[in-house]
């Protein structure tokens, strides 16, 4: 699917008016539409550039500068693994190693035979006391060590109901957030609106 | 509560922090949350407001460390449209992670200081730039929005006065440039964040082209605080010059990393050694970052030295966002270095020719100098590189930190240099290995 249905479309074009210029919307639409489709094909940002009334290539130089826009394909579960300093020091580099091997991939980017994984390296997170540290799925994993990233790739690999993250939920965490599903971006609206 | 490593029940930003569920509103309020921003709405002027924080002396946490009331007067009083606090939530500085820890136990208090200083600069809404990797600070921060909405605390009338003030959120999308202020003012605008060129300044011509103040997270945390308590009775903190107390980080080879409140002017030796627990078991200290990976390195025998703001950048360091990473010696300074050249050889946004290609001459010359290539020619390269990212040829301070970096790590560490470049060993390693 390289395309947005028609209802995020009509989503974005809603955005414009939370902004006090317009322009303002074109990073949340981008938002959108990598959640729908993963990661944003030319088609998706062509869309949202007309819905938005930009210039495609205007909306592609903002989509190509911000290393959470994805413009190639990626893994359901998306690891970014930090690798700064504070992270290096704490040992990123095995975390990195037993990572590549647990979803079964040889370097950053690439996509694991299933779908369900990929890895980025990325900067600093801002969680230097927990390092080594990563973020997936919307969270932060903190204190990794070769096993617990066992255990994270093991967790995602069983059936939804048995999955140990999908009920762990912190007190302050919203059911819902886990994945920004599209009643999460309701929600969100609301309370930014 | 969150989870929490590091201060908590501290003097002033942590002050409630061992209070369970301090993120809801009724809890955050029954501690004495809110009474600030009541207090200022009701009954204080905007004037009055600027001259408490001057008073308190609260100077800027993002690493700045320019002074807070003054920032707020820079925006004109009489400027008839919109004005704005956009509040700087992109932490990205390698090492520091506080505005994540106080966002993560009290959302609430950057909305109070938000509101404030948005009363301060005469305007009525403030727009929060958080990163995007800060998934739970960030649904924290919309549902405590919702909740002082609901409250009446925030929007047409906070507390029943005649005075509009709201406060929204926007997402980054991954871009270190962004805690650059100019940088972050175009990413709200929706464009790639290249910073701009001064004059205009944010104060004149800021978010969406308007009058803009922008502060970082720290610095409006704090805000409630002083007006609770008094510009004079914060003052009463710190050094002579640097007043207050702030949040560090501590991360890398220490017992206890963590996020700690300090009073400006302990030294390094206590906040590393006593708070943060000091080298792990059998390891020496060698050399730590004092104010994020941007901030000169200091070798551990500088451990004495004072967190008075202005004393470090009379030895040349800074403060910086308080991010403190230190290193041990089971881990080489020039690999150390290496990485952080990496990152800001990627995090320049390419608009300046010394920062994008200097970043990326230091990289190859790095990369060729670890795998055994290197030669006396690399160091002078090396060297030659960092003068080119200094001495502000750029429109931010990006450049001038990689430079740092590279300057700073050669002057203390030469022999690890050497050791590498022209004889192709690393003893550093090679003592790691052994223990």
């Amino acid at each position: 699917m390289n395309t947005l249905s028609e209802h995020v479309i009509e989503e974005i074009r809603e955005l414009p008016g939370k902004y006090p210029q317009p322009r303002s919307a074109v990073m949340p639409a981008l938002d959108l539409a990598q959640e729908e489709l993963g990661h944003l094909t030319q088609e998706a940002m062509t869309q949202v550039a007309e819905a938005l009334q930009l210039d495609p290539g205007y909306v592609e130089g903002v989509a190509t500068f911000y290393t959470l826009f994805h413009l190639e394909p990626v893994g359901k579960h998306r690891f970014y693994v930090c690798t700064n300093l504070s992270c290096m020091l704490r040992g990123s580099e095995s975390i990195i190693e037993r990572l590549k091997v647990a979803i079964g991939v040889t370097e950053a980017g690439e996509v694991s035979k299933d779908g369900m994984f990929s890895y980025e390296e990325v900067e600093c997170l801002g969680a230097c006391e927990y390092a080594p540290v990563c973020r997936l799925d919307h969270r932060y994993e903190k204190d990794l060590t070769e096993t617990k990233i066992d255990q994270l790739v093991n967790d995602r690999r069983l059936p939804r109901r048995y999955q140990k993250h999908a009920t762990a939920a912190p007190a302050t965490r919203k059911p819902a957030a886990r994945r920004t599903t599209r009643s999460t971006r309701t929600k969100t609206k609301k309370a930014d609106g | 509560m969150a989870e929490q490593r590091g201060t908590v029940g501290g003097p002033v930003l942590t002050e409630w922090f061992a209070t369970a569920d301090l993120h809801k509103l009724d809890v955050y309020e029954a501690l004495g949350g809110y009474s600030a921003l009541r207090k200022v709405v009701s009954g204080m002027t905007a004037l009055q407001v600027i001259d408490e924080v001057k008073v308190s002396g609260l100077r800027g946490r993002g690493g700045a460390d320019f002074p807070t009331a003054t920032k707020w007067s820079f925006v004109p009083k009489d400027h008839p449209g919109p004005k704005f606090i956009v509040v700087n939530a992109d932490e990205s500085e390698p090492g520091s992670a506080k505005d994540r820890y106080l966002l993560e136990n009290s959302p609430h208090m950057l909305l109070e200081g938000a509101a404030i200083a948005t009363f301060a600069i005469g305007g009525h809404d403030a727009w929060v730039y958080i990163r995007g990797e800060y998934d739970l600070p960030f649904e924290m921060l919309r549902d405590a929005i919702a909740e002082a909405r609901t409250k009446g605390y925030l929007g047409a009338k906070p507390f029943g006065a005649d005075y509009p003030l709201d406060v929204h959120l926007y997402r980054g999308h991954g871009a270190y440039i962004c805690g650059e202020e100019t940088a972050l003012l175009e990413s709200l605008e929706g464009k790639r964040a290249q910073p701009r060129s001064r004059p205009p300044f944010p104060a004149v011509k800021g978010a969406w082209g308007l009058p803009t103040a922008v502060n970082n997270v720290e610095t409006l945390a704090t805000v409630p605080w002083i007006i609770r308590h008094s510009g004079a009775e914060y003052a009463t903190r710190g050094t002579e010059k640097a007043k207050g107390t702030r949040m560090v980080t501590v991360s890398g080879d220490v017992q206890k990393p963590g996020n700690y409140e300090i009073e400006i002017g302990v030294t390094y030796r206590h906040i590393i050694e006593e708070l943060a627990g000091g080298a792990l078991p059998g390891r020496k200290l060698k050399v730590f970052w004092p104010g994020g990976s941007s901030a000169k390195v200091l070798p551990a025998s500088m451990l004495d030295t004072s967190t008075d703001l202005d004393g470090l950048k009379a030895l040349g360091t800074m403060g910086g966002s308080g991010g403190i990473i230190v290193m041990d010696d089971s881990h080489c300074v020039v690999k150390g270095a290496a990485r952080l050249l990496r990152f800001y050889a990627h995090e320049s946004c390419g608009k300046c020719t010394p920062c994008r290609v200097g970043g990326n001459w230091a990289v190859r010359t790095y990369d060729r100098i670890l795998a055994g290539e290197g030669s006396q020619l690399d160091l002078n390269i090396l060297d030659r590189v960092q003068q080119g990212l200094q001495a502000g040829r750029c429109l931010c301070g990006l450049g001038d930190a990689a430079g740092w970096v590279i300057q700073s790590t050669m002057t203390h560490f030469r022999n690890e240099y050497e050791e590498h470049s022209l004889h192709n060993t690393c003893s550093v390693e090679k003592v790691a290995v052994g223990a």
